[in-house]
Parts: structure tokens; sequence; C-alpha cells
């Protein structure tokens, strides 16, 4: 099959897409409004990254005057060009919606944002108090010398800029920043009786910022934001200690080209060609914010308690029924393999797994990656007790998770104190499987316990992110996750697996050849189905083999919440291929692949999508899920997706996404709703069947 | 792919220890740890290789060098970093072996003591003919699981310092041989001389040749055969051309696509093959030439397959380590083979030389507080009692002298060259002169090694006698100390007249040996033992 440009979608404006979906749940005024705030939040916040990571490294390749195109078929300066335009507009939408719609339902739901001039004079007094006595001292102006770019205009901070001088004589020489960054509070409550009612930081600061400079005339102020690039990445090749270079990479990011400046629209002209100087920010990439700045920081109003009525109802995580509280984590998994659907089910087991391990002196050995993981973390607390336990106890901790490299630099050194060995990840690739192992001592002799998952281990985000998690002590899954320890520690070569397959040595072949077995069997006209979950398909070598599936008569059906460059049911192209994305309240992050198999299912679960990225230069896991029950359980997951027709959109041929209509309105599937319901029915239909035993509390010595 | 629960262990893994065998090869350091149960089934647990450059400083240089060294010792290091990780405190649980890389090298003490010191590990230096023995105790095995179409087989190993080669017959050993040609030695010896690649080529060739014609030599004619081959680099060609391979049975590789590969990797530098397969550069440098000749191998002898599995020397240790104390009985059930086919080769008296031996192990049995040896000489003193007389084939004439030449220039299976010569020095000194510092060969050996000489070589002596009839009248007999003199009773039969004066006839070895002297009994006692 001869492949051109057209069959593919640019990978930026697919992702700029799958923004605009989750603008659409913002707007979407049948949603929540504090869902609908969250919304606002997400898109703002996921615009920020695609400007420091994708915007930066493309302008860098305009700059050097690179026409190379992608499969897409556009060089960088188009992709900028389109991007531009579109962001502008998801911009405008974002604003418009969130000014004219949200805040307007937010007051009259009694959740108010004051500006300055709605304040009583005695709300007034107690906020200049409250300036003068706490924030100021946590405040620090920074004088800027234009000659000069200071490291300290940080990336992603809101600033105010205050102008300096003598109005009267034209006299505004000097330029001050002010950085509200932590542990400045960016929402202010102003006591009221009933309402929630909040003021920002940078009104408050514009208030009484003529406090800063006695003596000094503010002719101007106006709060502003810098993105800088991101993509610059630790030269490992040169790199002798890796953790020092981390945190090296770290300080340069914070004096890398800015690549948006956001500024509030009340800013004079004269202050904005301030700002544009001394940042060096064309006016292409300048944006002018009808509203406040920096919208990712209503997340938190999103959450806030005391509202719920405006928030989707609880769904609090389900116990798994097959994991009895009573009983140690060893002997469930003993028992027989389990399948956790995230968030539905709880993420409990996975830490409680940890935190047995640590305690349990059967256990000799513990081996785990760490991605991302939360503040506190208790699965970097567990490990770290097992290691004082005299437990062996490696850790492979990936500094290079971006934006969460400072984190994990900080947990590194904390483990290693307590004599984890950390191992900072494997030289010119990210470790991005999720995996735990845990080697016990047994009478029956030494048994693996393994634990992979789709998501972090973090207990926090496992609590919003549809992920899955597996346990299993199976023989020779154990025996082929010893052999990738042992391989990415450095003990030995790759060894040949069995049953998992690794990125990037054969992931990315296992792939192909299920796909190209699925492609044979419609060839000799067999039934033949692809089912996939993932975050984003970008690989053009799997793009088009799927094509080429499609050609053959397979049956593809594609849920990839993200970026997708695989242009589905084009005529003689993709006919036959469908894709959806589904954009709900728990963020879709489980990669699942299905594989007819001539009806007896290859089912798998990964940690990586279909990227270059995570098949070429990562360490990822293709697990087979082989287990009946939990095949039975994950493939349900999987389906589920595909009847969704209340959150999903489908990608049409033209590279749009349009919302998929629900087929019955007395019967919406909910994709996210039906596995929530399915993990309260099992824990519903388990307590049935449980006899009725009464339990009393003993005495612990009695017990 | 097929459906499958957890596999839980079995429960016959009660009480199961968790052992190591690491193994110093050539281009490697490999390591299997794996759990032994009280029936000895083994449960492999972990393998683990990091790629080494013994071979190639051990075959150009002739030492190994400083920086290689230390390489060895991070690597063990990293080792028993996993050890602690399964439990394995102890070193008694850890077999360590180094083959030729190591054995040849000029500076292999300095090696030996330096990891020692630096990890404690005990290294033993293990000869070629102990590689081929637990070897085939690792694939043995294998071979008896599969369906065969051949009842002669030929097992080969191409290794990267040297060939082995065995012959089987309904899977018990007739024969064996092994060659100082390997796959890394081969290209190294070439390199050193500036080869260019197309010369190189043809000097593999012809130096594969001569191996070939030599083992067509072997093979039986118009037999039915397969050839069995071993090792990481025919294990590499059945992952790339097998599909689905199973590397636990012993699965048909056929010679076409296997030339085919050849040619393509025969092609390539070992870079360019590091690239294309993610081996290690010591990998790579080896699997051209070991191909080339497992080819040529196959073609030489008829066939259109290969046999291959992915046993390898690891096995054979785990193997023995499980086999426990019945070490003994398997491995003289493994060398009896070779052992009787180098008798018939030289027209031995077979039932002669057979009870003869069984003879001498009964004594040795019942002789223990007395010699106080090492269970393992038994093996020594048994080979040397069968094949004592084959100098005969020579002359009659100081035979045993013969026969100790032919011993010590024949090759047989599982026996290195130390033990070759003190079987050999043993049959020698079953008659006649007592062992003297004169004699050459006798006068180079180690204390230990003149002492277990002059004991065994006295037990032979009293075996010899007691078959003096050579008509195998005597089967059981019964050792005691009586008044000074050690006295062998029997109640096979009523008179030793014709043993007693063969014993005296043979010379007093025994009593220089345990200060005591020999008195045969006959009609009481003797039914003891059997």
């Amino acid at each position: 099959m001869k492949m051109n440009a057209q069959q593919f979608i640019n990978r930026e404006l697919s992702w700029l897409e799958f923004n605009q979906r989750v603008l659409g749940e913002m707007t979407d005024s049948s949603l929540p409004l504090l869902e609908r705030v969250k919304f606002a939040a997400i898109t703002a916040s996921n615009l920020d990254e695609f400007f420091m990571v994708r915007v930066g490294g493309l302008q860098i390749l305009q700059q050097q005057q690179v026409t190379t195109t992608d499969a897409a078929g556009m060089t960088p300066k188009q992709q900028l060009e389109a991007i531009q335009l579109e962001t502008r507009q998801m911009v405008d939408t974002l604003y418009r919606c969130f000014l004219d719609q949200v805040e307007p339902a937010l007051a009259e739901a009694r959740i108010r944002r004051l500006t300055p001039d709605q304040l009583s004079d005695t709300e007034q007094l107690n906020l200049k108090n409250f300036f003068l006595e706490e924030l100021s001292a946590v405040i620090s102006p920074l004088a800027i010398d234009p000659s000069v770019e200071s490291p300290l205009t940080g990336n992603k901070i809101l600033q105010l800029a205050v102008l300096l001088g003598d109005k009267e004589r034209g006299d505004h020489s000097r330029l001050v920043f002010i950085p509200l960054a932590r542990p400045v509070s960016r929402f202010t409550r102003i006591p009221s009786t009933e309402d929630h009612c909040f003021i920002l930081a940078e009104d408050v600061v514009q208030m009484f910022v003529e406090h800063f400079f006695p003596g000094e005339q503010v002719i101007h102020s106006a709060s502003f934001r810098i993105l800088r690039n991101a993509d610059i990445e630790a030269r490992e090749d040169l790199a002798h200690d890796l953790l020092l270079q981390m945190e090296e990479m770290i300080d340069a990011r914070k004096t890398a080209a800015c690549v948006r400046l956001e500024v509030s629209s009340s800013a004079s002209d004269v202050l904005l060609e301030r700002l544009q100087d001394f940042f060096q920010v064309s006016e292409e990439s300048t944006y002018r914010s009808p509203g406040p700045l920096d919208l990712s920081a209503w997340f938190s109003l999103g959450g806030l308690r005391g509202y719920e009525d405006l928030q989707y109802p609880s769904w609090p995580p389900q116990a798994c029924p097959q994991i009895d509280p009573a009983k140690s984590m060893f002997e469930a998994i003993g028992h027989r393999d389990i399948l956790l659907n995230h968030p539905f089910e709880s993420f409990e087991p996975v830490v409680r797994l940890l935190e047995e391990a640590a305690e349990d002196p059967g256990v000799l050995a513990i081996k785990q990656t760490l991605y991302r993981t939360s503040d506190e973390s208790p699965i970097v607390k567990a490990l770290v007790k097992a290691a004082e336990r005299g437990k062996y106890v490696t850790v492979i901790v990936e500094l290079q998770a971006r934006f969460d490299e400072a984190r994990n630099i900080e947990w590194a050194r904390d483990m290693e104190r307590a004599g984890v060995q950390v191992i900072y990840g494997v030289k010119g690739l990210k470790t991005h499987a999720k995996v735990c192992m845990i080697v016990r001592r047994e009478p029956q002799g030494i048994r693996r316990y393994l634990h992979f998952g789709t998501g972090n281990y973090n207990e926090q985000t496992a609590r919003f992110y549809c992920d899955v998690s597996y346990f299993t002590c199976d023989e020779q899954l154990g025996t082929d996750m010893a052999g990738v320890f042992n391989a990415i520690t450095g003990y030995t070569e790759p060894p040949t697996l069995h049953r998992l397959a690794m990125a990037p040595l054969t992931l990315r072949d296992r792939i192909m050849e299920e796909i190209e077995q699925e492609t044979d069997a419609a060839s000799r006209g067999e039934q033949a189905i692809i089912r996939a979950k993932m975050n984003s398909l970008v690989d053009p070598k799997i793009i088009k083999a799927l094509y080429q599936a499609s050609a053959a008569g397979v049956q593809v059906e594609l849920n990839v919440r993200g970026i997708c460059c695989l242009r589905p049911g084009v005529e003689g192209l993709s006919e036959n291929i469908r894709v959806i994305s589904i954009i709900d309240r728990y963020l879709e992050h489980g990669r699942i692949y299905y594989f007819h198999a001539g009806g007896e299912p290859h089912v798998y679960m990964a940690s990586a999508d279909w990227m270059p990225r995570n098949l070429n230069r990562r360490i990822e896991l293709l697990i087979p899920v082989m287990d009946p029950g939990c095949q039975e359980k994950l493939v349900h997951a999987l389906e589920t997706c595909f009847s969704d027709d209340v959150k999903s959109h489908q990608l049409m041929p033209d590279g749009n996404y349009r919302r998929i209509a629900t087929r019955d309105p007395d019967n919406p599937v909910r994709c996210q709703q039906v596995l929530y319901e399915r993990a309260v029915e099992q824990v519903s239909l388990a307590e049935q069947s449980k006899p009725t035993r009464f339990e009393p509390h003993r005495r612990p010595d009695r017990s | 792919m097929s459906s499958s629960t957890i596999s839980q262990p079995p429960d016959s893994h009660l009480q199961a220890r968790t052992v190591a065998v690491i193994d110093i090869g050539t281009s490697s350091i490999r390591m299997a740890i794996a759990e032994i149960d009280e029936e000895g089934n083994i449960r492999l647990l972990d393998r683990l290789q990091q790629a080494v450059s013994l071979g190639k400083d051990s075959f150009t240089r002739g030492r190994i060098r400083r920086s290689t060294i230390e390489k060895c010792v991070e690597v063990l290091k990293d080792y028993l970093q996993i050890l602690g990780e399964y439990g394995v405190p102890n070193p008694d649980q850890v077999r360590v072996v180094a083959t030729s890389a190591v054995r040849e090298a000029d500076n292999r003490i300095a090696f030996l003591d330096r990891i020692y010191i630096a990890t404690g590990l005990q290294v033993e230096a293990i000869e070629e003919a102990e590689v081929s023995r637990i070897t085939f105790l690792g694939i043995r095995p294998r071979l008896e699981d599969a369906s065969a179409d051949a009842t002669d087989r030929i097992v080969c190993e191409i290794g990267g310092g040297s060939t082995s080669l065995l012959l089987l017959k309904s899977n018990r050993v007739v024969h064996s041989q092994s060659y100082r040609l390997g796959s890394l030695r081969l290209r190294k010896s070439l390199e050193k001389f500036g080869a260019t690649s197309d010369k190189l080529r043809s000097a593999m060739e012809t130096q594969i040749t001569q191996i070939v014609e030599h083992v067509r030599l072997h093979a039986p004619e118009g037999e039915l055969l397969d050839l069995v081959a071993l090792g990481a680099d025919v294990r590499f060609a059945a992952r790339e051309l097998i599909e689905d391979w199973d590397p636990e049975q012993l699965t048909r590789l056929p010679l076409e696509p296997l030339t085919e590969l050849t040619e393509q990797i025969m092609e390539m530098n070992p870079a360019q093959l590091v690239q294309q397969y993610q081996l290690s550069h010591p990998d790579a440098e080896t699997l051209g030439p070991a191909l080339l000749a497992y080819t040529r191998l196959g073609r030489a002898l008829g066939l259109d397959h290969l046999l291959v599995t992915n046993t390898n020397l690891r096995n054979g240790l785990l193997q023995e380590m499980a086999s426990g104390e019945t070490w003994l009985r398997e491995f003289l059930d493994q060398v009896i083979g070779p052992v009787l086919e180098r008798g018939r080769h030289f027209h031995f008296d077979e039932a002669h030389a057979l009870h003869v031996g069984s003879l001498a192990r009964m004594l040795f049995h019942k002789m223990l507080d007395h010699h106080q040896m090492d269970p393992r000489y038994e093996t020594i003193l048994y080979i040397a009692a069968v094949l004592h007389e084959i100098g005969l084939f020579v002359n009659t004439t100081s035979y045993h002298k013969h026969s100790m030449y032919l011993i010590r220039n024949s090759e047989l299976f599982g026996i290195g060259p130390t033990n070759l010569e003190l079987i050999a020095l043993v049959a020698r000194y079953h008659r006649r002169a007592s062992p003297k510092q004169s004699h050459r060969q006798y006068r180079v050996l180690d204390r230990e090694q003149r002492v277990v000489v002059s004991k065994l070589g006295a037990i032979l002596r009293i075996a010899v006698a007691l078959d003096a009839s050579r008509n195998q009248r005597i089967h059981s007999v019964s050792v005691s100390e009586v008044n000074g003199s050690l006295v062998i009773c029997t109640s096979d039969v009523d008179d030793l007249t014709h043993e007693q004066l063969a014993l005296e006839e043979s010379g007093s070895l025994f009593k220089e040996t345990y200060g005591l002297p020999v008195l045969f009994s006959a009609g009481t006692g003797g039914s003891e033992a059997s």
C-alpha cells in the first residue's frame, strides 16, 4: 500500500482537536456547573503544556528554517500557523464561555469572584490589613534591568508587571515584576455569611501595590504570564551524574526561550511593548486575555466542598470482592489473578500489597518502577520501610518524567538514604513501564508476585484516571519480569521473553505481528477483529498496518482519547476502521489491546501508546492477560467504551470529531457509569453470596 | 496463545533449596538460579548473562587483561546482589566454573585469586572433558524425552574456545572428543595474523573442514543419524528461524534456512550484527564462525536439519547439584560407555576387566576406614581397573607401562587430563614395581596425587589377584584387621592358593602404603558382602 500525506492527520492539529473536546465539556451546559469549571481549568492547563512541549520544539525548527514535512505533509511553519489559528479560537471560546456563562452561573449559585470595586469599605480595610501583615511579607518585587535577562522570571508563574516613574514627566522607565507564586494563594476568601466570595491575588496586590514602592509613583500595572520552551532534555551521553544534570536541566528550563506571553487585556500598549521586548516575544506569540489569566488554578474551585449539587455525584472507589480485607494480598493473589478497573475499583490493594511486603518476613526483595507518584507517597514510604527492614529493594526512578523531575529527584534521595538501590533510569530510554515485583520465600519455594499497571503508582491520580491493575504470581510472567528487571538494572543482557513484550525490543514487533495475523485471517475470509484503547495513535508503521488490515476486511475499533493521526472511514483506505474518543469525568488512560485470533482472543494491557516515542525510546511493557476471569473483565471494559453514546466522539474522515448521538434516550450508555455500576454490583453480589456470620471483636491476643 | 490460570509451584517443592551456578565462559559470564526440592526436581528461577572479553584476551594475548579481570569482578558482584535478593546466603549453594578462556590463560591463578578476594567465590577452572560430561548431564533428560528418528546421535557444541563432540548410541555416550578449536579462538587466531575478511572466511572454512572430516570418521556409516547442536549461537539461529520455538524441547532446525542465515551473517561484521540483532559484541564475534561450522557439519553428515535445545552447561551443573549422593552412580553410568569402547578397541578381556572393576569398587567401599579417600576416587579406581590390561594389545612385556601410555593418550568422556593421568598411573601400578621417585610421571605429581596413586594402585593389586583365575569366581568378600594383618575373606571358594600366590607376585605396595600385609582367607565371612 502506497502511503501519502493525506492519509495522516497532523499530530498537533489532532491534539488541538482533543483539547477542543475537553473544551466541549466545559461549554456543555448540561454538565454540573463546578464540573464545567474543572474542564475550563483542564483546557487551560493542557494548552500550557502543549505550548511548552510542542510549540517550543516547532519554533526552534522554524528558526532553524527546517522545511521537512511531517507524515501529514506539513512543514514546521505551516504547522505553527495552523496552531496559532486554532489556539486563538480556542482561547476565545474558553474565555467567552467562562466570562459569559460560567461565572454568571457561579454567581447565581452564590460562588462569586469579586473585583476591587465590588468590595465594601470594611472589606477593603480588612484586605489591606491582610496585605500588609501577611501577603507583603511573602512577595518579593524584582527590579528588571532590560539589558540582563533575569533567570528568576519564572515559567508558568502568574506575575504582576508594574511600571514606576513620574507620570507628569512621562517617565515610566522602571519596570518591576511581582511573582505571585507559592505560597501566595490565588484565591483570597472574602468573609460572607451565605456566599462563597473570593478575590484574586493579582487584584489584591494591584490594590495595594504602591506600598512596595514608597516615594515612587506607580504608573500602571497588569498581570502577565509566560510559558517557556520545555522541550529541553538531559544530554545523557554527556551526563556522568544524571541526577546532577537533571537539576541543571530544570534550571535551564527556567531561562529557556519564551513561547507564549499571556497578558491581561488591561495592560497598556507601553507595558505590553516592554514585556514583548524583554521576553523577545512576537505579536503572534502574545495572547491578550479578557479574563483572569491561568484558568488552570480554577481546578481546585471545581472541587469546592459544600456545593455537591453543582458537582457529579460521588462515585466512591469500590472494594474488589476478590480481595478479602481480612486476608493478606499474597493470599488473594496466590488464590487467583486479580484485575482492577480504576478508579471504579479502589487503588488501595496496590498500596496494601507494598505495605504488606515491607512487613512480611518471607519477602526477600522488591523491585519497582516509579514514573510519577504523589507527594508523601505511601508507596515510597513502604519501599523505604522495606529497605530499612533489610529487604533488597530496587527502584527504577525515572528522573525524566516531564515536569516531575524535581519531585522525582527528592524521592530518589530519600530512598537512597534508607538503603534502597535506586537506579536512575536507563540511558537513552525513559522507563515508562509500571510494574512491581515482590520475591517471597514460601514453604513451596520462591514465588514472585507481580503488579502491572497502565497508570502511575500514584494513589491520588488513581482516583480520577481510568487505569487497569493486574496482580498475578504466574510463574512465566514472573520469570520474564525478573529478566526485564535484571536487564534494566544492568545485571544482564536483555533476555528472551516468553510472554511479555518489551519496548524498545519486541513490543512493536508483537503488535505488528498481531495486526498482521488478523489481516491474514481476514484475507482468508475468517472473522478478524482488532479493538484497542489508548491515549494516542501516532506511529506511521502501525497506522499503515491498520490500513492494510482494514483493506483486508479486519473490523478495527479504536478508542483513542487524545492524538490520532490515523484517518478512519476513508473509502479504499480505512472504511473498516472506526475511531472514537471519550472525554468524561475521569481521564481515560488505560491501554488495552484485543486481537480476535480466530476466537481465542489475545488480550493485552500495556503501558505504551502506539507512538514512536513509546515504541522506540522508552522501556514499556505489553502484558498478556490470560486468566479467563481477568480477561473477561478487561474485554468487557474495552467493549463498553465502544457502546458509549453519551460521552464519546467519533473521528470523521476529514479529521474532525463529531459527538455520537444517544441511540436510545431512555437507555443512554455512558461507559464510565456502566463500569462504575458494574463495580458496585459486583460488591453487592459478593455481599449477598456471603453466608451470614457473626464476627465478634476479640482481644488481639485471642484472635 | 493458550489460556491459562496461574501456575502454582508443584507441591513437591517442599523444603526446596535455592542454588545458583555461574559459568565463566569465553564471551559471557552466565548465571542460573534455581530451586531444587527434596526429590531433586529443578525449578529454574532466573537466568543472567553479561558479556566479557575473556576469550579475546586469552586467545590473542595468552593472558587476561587487568581491566577484563575487574569487569569480571564487577559482573560477579552484580550476581551476588541478585543472589542476595533470592536469599542465597552461602557460597556452598553456588557453584562457579570457568572454561577454556580462563583455564588457558597464563595468569589464571591471579584471576582466580582476584575473584576470590573480591567476591568470596571459589571458581573451578574445569577441563574440557568435564564440560562435555556436565553438559551431557543437562541434555540427557531432553534426549530421553524426545522421540527419535535415529538411534545414533552426535551432540556437538562449538563454543568460543573449544568444540566438543559426543557420539551417542541409544542416548549413551560411546565416544567423546574435544578440540581446541572454537568460534572465537578461530576468529582471534586468524585476526592476529591480520587476515582480510575474504581470507578470514577461507581460513575458517579450512579449519572447519578439518573438524568435519574428523567427525565423519567417527560417525557410524550408513546409520540414521541426528546432530544435536548446542550453544548460544545456534540458539540465536533457532530463535530467528523457528516460529514459536519452545527452547525446552529438542526441536528441528532445517538446514536450508540456517545456511541462508549463516550466509547473511557471514556478510556482516560484528558491529553490524550488534546493531541489527541486538547482540553483545563478544556474541557477535562468534556467531558467524559457529553457524558456519554447524551448517558444514550438518551437510557433511548428509542431514537436512539439526536438532536444537536451550540446554547448556548450567543445566548440567544444576543436574549435578540436584543429584546429590547419586552423583557417583550417575557419573559412572555416563562414563562407562566410552571406557568400554576404549577397552574393546584394544581387545581387552572384557569379562575379567569388568570383574576386576567391580571387585576394586567393593574393596574401595569395605576399606573406607583404611584409605579414607573422597568417594570420587572410586571412579578413578574403577576405570583404572577396567583398563589395567589394555597394554597387552601392544606387548605382554611390561604391558602395565603400555596400559599407562595408552590411557594417557586416550580421550575419555568426562575425564579431564588430571584424572586421566591418575587413572593411567593407577593402572600402571597394578603390578610390578611400586611407585618410585625415579618414575618420571609419578614424580611430577603433587603429594596428594602421589598418595592417591599408591593407595588405589595397592587396592587394584588385590582386586586383580582376586580374579587371578580369570573365571570370575569370587563375587563377595569381607575385610577385617586381624593381628596386624588385613584379612580378606570370601565364602565363594574353598581354596585361595592361586589368588594368594598372585597377590604375593604382585609385590609389596599394599604393605608399603597401608602398613599392613594382606592375607586371603577362604570359606568364612564372605557371605555378608555382595
